[in-house]
C-alpha cells in the first residue's frame, strides 16, 4: 500500500462524531427551539413563529444585559487590553529589574483561581457589613466612600467589571509579553543605533510587532465578554432588580425560573450572533496579521 | 543615567502597588479562613485570635472532597480523550489525500466559534434523552466535545510541520499508520499535547454552566458548583467558605508552579480565555 | 490489515463508551426503565435492591443529617430498598427541580411548595394523584386537615406537609422597654412603635432582601389584609386581575415602615438579617415560625430570654379577614413518572408520617403535618406556643412568591426592590405587575 493513499477516516471519525453530536445538532436545534413555546418539564411545544425574537427586542431586561455585556467588553478592553500592554512593556523593559518575574508571576496568579472561587472571594470583599473594601476604606478614614458595593443599582456592575479586571489583566498582559519576546532583537538594536527612546522604542518597535496579538486579545476579552455568566451568576444573580443581568444570566434564568425556553433559545441566538460575528473577525484579522 | 534610576524606582513602586492590590485580597481571603465567624463579624482586618485549621477540615469534609475527585475524575477523562481523539483527528486530516477533508476542517473550526451557551437548553433536552443527565458523562462528553475543535486546530498546525520522512522511514521499518501514530508521531509531539492538556484542564477546572444544569447529585458535582452550593449550604458559616475557596486554588496554583513554562507557552498558543 | 483493525477497534471502543454512556448511565440505579408491566418489576430484594430518590431543599448540615438519618432508619425498616437523599438549597432549588423534572432523573418523592409553583407541575402531569392513597381506609385522617388543604387542588390530594409554618414578628423584649412601647395590636400602632425605636436611636427593623422573596411575606400579608378576597383572582393566573385599589394601597403601607428598616437591604441575606437582629441589632424582624429553632440553638446568650413573638396587627379598616395568617405549610409530593410507585408511596407516607414527625420536632424543631404530635410536653415549649398561632389562625394564606406565577412573582419581587429603593412608586408597581400578569393570562 502506497503512502497518502491510506485511509484516515478511521482517525477523523471518532471527533467528527462527537462534535458533531454536541455542538452541533444543539446549536442547530437551538434555532428550532427559538420559534416555539415550551418549558424544561414538559414535552410539549407549541409553535410561536418569530414572536421571541419581536418581544426581545422589546425587552428592557434583554436591553439592560446587552449594555452590561457591551460595558463588560468596553472596559476589559481598555483595561486588560491596555493596561496589560503597557504593563507588558514595563515589565520587558530593563526598569524593573530583577523583579520582574515576581510581578509577573503575582500579576498572573489571579487568573490561575477559578472564576468561581474569585466571584466568591469578591461576594465577601464587597460585603457592606464584613468586606473588606468597607472595612478598609473606613479605617483609612474615607467612611463616605463605603457602598453596598453589589446591591446598589449604580455601581453593581461597576463592582463585578472592576472584579474581571483584577483577575485578567495580569492574564491578557502575560499574553502580550509572549509576543514582545518573539519580536527579534535586530529590531531593537537597530532603533537603539537610531538613537530611540524607550517610549519611542514601544511606539515605533513594540506595538507595530505585536499589533496581531493586540487583536486576539481584544477579540477572545469581547467574546469573553459576552460568555460571562459565573460572575453573576455567584455574586448577584442579576440583581438588584436586573441591573447587573448580562445575557448568560438573561438565559439562563427565563429557561429555568421563568419556564420559557422557547424565549431563552432566542437569547442564546442573539449571542450566537455576536459571538460568531466577533471570531470571524478574529480569524480574518489573525490571518491578515501574519500576511 | 540619573534620570535612568528614577523611573526605575518610579515604576517599581508602581508595580509594588498593583501587586498590593492583588495580594492583599488574598491575604484578606487567607487570614479570615482562620477565624470564628464571630472575629470575622467583629473585625474582619484583625488577625486571627487563634488559627482555625478546623475550618478547613470542616469544608474538605462538608463535601469539597467529592467535588475535588469529581473534578479530577472528570478533568483526567476529558483531557486524556481530548487530546487522544484531537491528535488522531488533526493527523488523519493532516495525512489524508480526501478531497473532504477541507470542508471537515471548516466545519471543525466552526466548532470553535461557536459558544457553549448556545447549545446549553438543546443539549440539556438531548443529555436527558439520552439518559446522561446527572451522570459525570453529562458532562464529560460536551466538554470533550467543545475542546476538541480547539484542540485539533492547534494540533493540527502542529503536524503541518511534521517531517514526513520520520513516517515513511517508519513505514519501511514495518509499522502500520497506527503503530506510527502511536510510536513515532505523539511522541514528538509531547510539547502540542501537552499544551493541549493545560488548556482542557484549565478549561474543566472553571466550567460553570453545564455543571450547573446537567449535574444535580451533591455526589457528582465538581468544584466550581460545590463552592458555589457553599453560598446556600453553610449560610451564614462564612469563614468555612473562605477555607474552601483557598483549597480549591491550590490544584491549579500547584499546577502552574510545576509547569510554569508550559502552562505560559499553552495560554499563547491558545489565546483562549478558560 | 492489520493496523486498520487496531483503528477499528478504537472506534468501536469509543462508540461504546458512548453507547454505555447513554445505555446505563447510572449503574447503581440500573432499573428496568422500559418494562412498562408492572408484573416485571420484582420484589426487591437485598441483591436486587430499589433505588428511591428524595430529594428535599436543606442541604444545611443539621436538617440534611436528619433526612439522612430518616433514610437509614428507613432502609434498615425495609430491607431491598435504598433511599438516595439529595439535597438543593432554597433559591437554586426553584430552578433545579424545572431542570430534573424534564428528565428520566425525576427523584420519586420531592419537595415542593404547594400554590401555583406546584400547580404546573400538576398540569404538566408530574405530580401523582394520591387521592385513593389517602382515601383508603380514611387514611388522611393520620393528618391534620387545614394542613392537607393546600395540598388539595380541584378536590384531588397532591402530597403533605413536611413542615407547617406562618409568619410572625418576633421583638427584643429590653430594647422595647427601652423605647418604651409595647407590642403593636394595629398597623396604625405598629408604625408608631417603628417611630418610637427610631427615636430611641434603636433600628426598628432587620430586613435582609438580597433574595426579594423577603419583601414578598410582607406585601403578601398586607395584599390579604388590605385587599382581602380579590387576591385569589389576582394571583389566579387564568384571571391575573390586579385592578383592586387596595393592592397600591398595601404597597403604600408598606413604603410607611421603609425607612426602619436597616441600611443596605438589598445587599443584606435574609439570614444575615437574621443574625443581626439575634445580635441585638435591630428590635423586630418578620419571620417564620420555622426560623424559631434558628435563634434557640444558634443565638446568643442574651437573646434566648429576652425576646417574644406577635402576629402580624390588624389593618383596622381593611377588606381582608384579620384572622388569617400568612404562611403554608411546606411539602413532599410524589412523582407521577416513578418506576416504584408503591414503594415511593411507602416510603412518603413514612416521611410525612408520624413516627419522623416526632423525631423532626426534637431534632429540628419543625412540625410536620401528622395528626397528635403537637402536645404540650411532648415537645419544645416554644414549638407547642408557635404552633398554637398556625392552629388557632382563622385559615392560611399562601406565600405571595409561591402562589403566582414564575413570571409574575419575577416581576412583583423585582418592583418591589425598586420601591424600596425609591425608584418606582406603588401605582407604578402595580401597573407593571398587572402588564406581566395580563400577559401571562392570555398565554393561559
Amino acid at each position: 500500500m502506497k503512502f497518502g493513499k491510506k485511509n484516515y477516516w478511521l482517525y477523523i471519525l471518532p471527533a467528527i462524531l462527537l462534535i458533531g453530536t454536541f455542538v452541533y445538532v444543539p446549536i442547530i436545534q437551538n434555532f428550532y427551539f427559538s420559534l416555539f413555546k415550551m418549558n424544561s418539564y414538559t414535552d410539549e411545544k407549541i409553535f410561536v413563529g418569530l414572536s421571541h425574537y419581536v418581544r426581545i427586542f422589546k425587552d428592557d431586561v434583554f436591553y439592560t444585559s446587552l449594555k452590561n455585556n457591551i460595558t463588560y467588553a468596553l472596559i476589559s478592553v481598555i483595561c486588560q487590553v491596555g493596561l496589560g500592554t503597557v504593563l507588558a512593556i514595563l515589565i520587558e523593559s530593563k526598569l524593573t529589574g530583577r523583579l520582574r518575574n515576581f510581578y509577573r508571576n503575582v500579576l498572573f496568579m489571579p487568573s490561575l483561581i477559578s472564576v468561581t472561587a474569585v466571584g466568591l472571594l469578591w461576594y465577601f470583599i464587597y460585603n457592606p457589613n464584613v468586606g473588606m473594601l468597607n472595612a478598609l476604606l473606613t479605617k483609612i478614614g474615607l467612611e463616605n466612600l463605603t457602598h453596598a458595593w453589589l446591591a446598589e443599582p449604580n455601581v453593581a456592575i461597576y463592582s463585578i467589571i472592576a472584579m474581571s479586571q483584577w483577575q485578567y489583566t495580569g492574564y491578557i498582559m502575560v499574553l502580550i509579553l509572549v509576543a514582545i519576546q518573539k519580536i527579534p532583537q535586530e529590531l531593537f538594536e537597530a532603533a537603539e543605533i537610531d538613537g530611540a527612546n524607550g517610549i519611542q522604542k514601544s511606539l515605533f518597535v513594540i506595538i507595530p510587532n505585536i499589533k496581531e496579538m493586540l487583536l486576539v486579545t481584544s477579540v477572545i476579552t469581547v467574546i469573553g465578554a459576552f460568555k460571562l455568566f459565573t460572575e453573576i451568576y455567584v455574586m448577584t444573580m442579576g440583581g438588584p432588580y436586573n441591573t447587573t443581568q448580562v445575557l448568560g444570566t438573561y438565559l439562563y434564568q427565563s429557561a429555568f425560573m421563568f419556564d420559557e425556553m422557547g424565549y431563552a433559545s432566542a437569547i442564546a441566538v442573539i449571542i450566537f450572533t455576536i459571538t460568531f460575528t466577533a471570531s470571524i473577525i478574529q480569524i480574518r484579522m489573525a490571518k491578515s496579521g501574519k500576511g | 543615567m540619573k534620570k535612568n534610576t528614577a523611573w526605575k524606582i518610579l515604576i517599581n513602586m508602581f508595580f509594588l502597588v498593583l501587586v498590593a492590590m492583588i495580594i492583599y485580597p488574598m491575604f484578606w481571603l487567607i487570614l479570615n479562613s482562620l477565624k470564628s465567624n464571630a472575629e470575622l463579624y467583629d473585625n474582619s482586618l484583625a488577625f486571627p485570635i487563634k488559627a482555625l485549621w478546623g475550618n478547613y477540615k470542616r469544608a474538605w469534609d462538608v463535601g469539597l472532597s467529592t467535588y475535588f475527585f469529581n473534578s479530577i475524575l472528570i478533568s483526567s477523562i476529558t483531557i486524556a480523550a481530548t487530546v487522544f481523539l484531537g491528535a488522531a483527528c488533526a493527523y488523519g486530516l493532516v495525512r489524508s489525500k480526501s478531497k473532504y477533508k477541507d470542508i471537515i476542517f471548516f466545519m471543525i473550526l466552526g466548532g470553535l466559534l461557536l459558544s457553549p451557551q448556545v447549545a446549553l437548553i438543546s443539549l440539556y433536552k438531548l443529555l436527558a434523552a439520552f439518559n446522561m443527565y446527572n451522570t459525570r458523562w453529562a458532562l464529560i462528553i460536551p466538554y470533550i466535545a467543545f475542546r476538541l475543535p480547539f484542540a485539533i486546530f492547534l494540533m493540527r498546525s502542529y503536524f503541518l510541520s511534521f517531517p514526513i520522512e520520520l513516517e515513511e522511514a517508519a513505514y519501511i521499518d514495518g509499522y502500520s499508520t497506527f503503530q506510527t501514530f502511536i510510536k513515532i508521531v505523539l511522541p514528538i509531539s509531547r510539547p502540542i499535547l501537552s499544551s493541549t492538556a493545560i488548556m482542557t484542564a484549565i478549561f474543566v477546572w472553571n466550567e460553570f454552566l453545564f455543571a450547573l444544569v446537567f449535574i444535580e447529585d451533591k455526589s457528582k458535582m465538581t468544584v466550581p458548583i460545590g463552592l458555589s452550593n457553599f453560598k446556600d449550604a453553610l449560610s451564614t458559616d462564612w469563614t468555612v467558605l473562605l477555607a474552601g475557596i483557598v483549597i480549591s486554588s491550590i490544584p491549579m496554583l500547584i499546577l502552574y508552579l510545576l509547569m510554569q513554562k508550559n502552562f505560559i507557552k499553552a495560554l499563547a498558543a491558545g489565546s483562549v480565555k478558560g | 490489515m492489520k493496523r486498520n483493525s487496531i483503528l477499528l477497534l478504537v472506534v468501536v471502543m469509543v462508540l461504546s463508551l458512548f453507547l454505555t454512556a447513554c445505555g446505563s448511565a447510572e449503574p447503581e440505579a440500573a432499573q428496568p426503565s422500559d418494562s412498562t408491566e408492572p408484573a416485571e418489576v420484582a420484589e426487591p430484594t437485598a441483591e436486587d435492591p430499589i433505588t428511591l430518590k428524595f430529594l428535599h431543599r436543606w442541604p444545611d448540615e443539621l436538617y440534611d443529617g436528619f433526612f439522612n438519618d430518616m433514610a437509614r432508619e428507613y432502609e434498615t425498616a425495609n430491607p431491598g430498598i435504598i433511599i438516595d437523599v439529595q439535597a438543593i438549597a432554597n433559591d437554586p432549588f426553584k430552578e433545579k427541580i424545572k431542570v430534573v423534572l424534564g428528565t428520566d432523573e425525576a427523584p420519586d418523592v420531592f419537595f415542593t411548595w404547594p400554590g401555583e409553583f406546584t400547580n404546573r407541575f400538576i398540569r404538566a402531569g408530574k405530580v401523582m394523584d394520591l387521592t385513593d392513597v389517602m382515601m383508603k381506609d380514611n387514611y388522611i385522617d393520620n393528618y391534620v386537615a387545614s394542613q392537607m388543604e393546600p395540598f388539595t387542588v380541584d378536590g384531588k390530594i397532591y402530597g403533605a406537609p413536611v413542615r407547617v409554618d406562618g409568619k410572625i414578628f418576633v421583638y427584643n423584649k429590653e430594647m422595647f422597654a427601652q423605647a418604651g412601647v409595647e407590642i403593636p395590636e394595629t398597623w396604625e400602632e405598629f408604625v408608631s412603635v417603628c417611630e418610637q425605636l427610631d427615636a430611641a436611636g434603636i433600628v426598628p427593623i432587620a430586613f435582609g432582601n438580597q433574595a426579594p422573596w423577603a419583601v414578598s411575606h410582607y406585601i403578601g400579608t398586607l395584599n390579604q389584609k388590605i385587599v382581602g378576597e380579590p387576591i385569589h383572582a389576582a394571583y389566579d393566573p387564568a384571571v391575573g386581575d390586579f385592578s383592586d385599589p387596595g393592592f397600591v394601597t398595601a404597597l403604600e403601607e408598606f413604603e410607611r415602615i421603609v425607612p426602619y428598616f436597616n441600611k443596605n437591604t438589598n445587599a443584606i441575606k435574609h439570614s444575615e438579617a437574621r443574625e443581626n437582629w439575634m445580635a441585638s441589632k435591630a428590635a423586630m424582624m418578620y419571620i417564620e415560625i420555622v426560623e424559631i429553632p434558628e435563634i434557640t440553638r444558634n443565638g446568643p446568650a442574651e437573646i434566648q430570654d429576652n425576646y417574644g413573638v406577635f402576629e402580624f396587627p390588624e389593618y383596622v379598616g381593611g377588606n381582608g379577614d384579620q384572622t388569617l395568617l400568612t404562611g403554608y405549610p411546606e411539602g413532599f409530593v410524589v412523582s407521577n413518572t416513578t418506576k416504584h410507585p408503591e414503594e415511593a408511596i411507602a416510603f412518603f407516607k413514612y416521611i410525612t408520617g408520624k413516627e419522623v414527625g416526632l423525631k423532626e420536632a426534637n431534632a429540628v424543631g419543625w412540625l410536620n403535618g401528622a395528626k397528635g404530635i403537637a402536645k404540650k410536653g411532648e415537645i419544645s415549649d416554644s414549638l407547642y406556643e408557635n404552633t398554637q398561632i398556625i392552629y388557632n389562625a382563622g385559615g392560611l394564606v399562601n406565600w405571595l412568591d409561591s402562589g403566582m406565577h414564575a413570571k409574575v412573582t419575577n416581576e412583583y419581587l423585582t418592583d418591589l426592590q425598586m420601591l424600596i429603593d425609591g425608584l418606582l412608586t406603588p401605582q407604578e408597581v402595580i401597573d407593571n405587575v398587572q402588564e406581566v400578569a395580563t400577559e401571562v393570562t392570555s398565554e393561559f
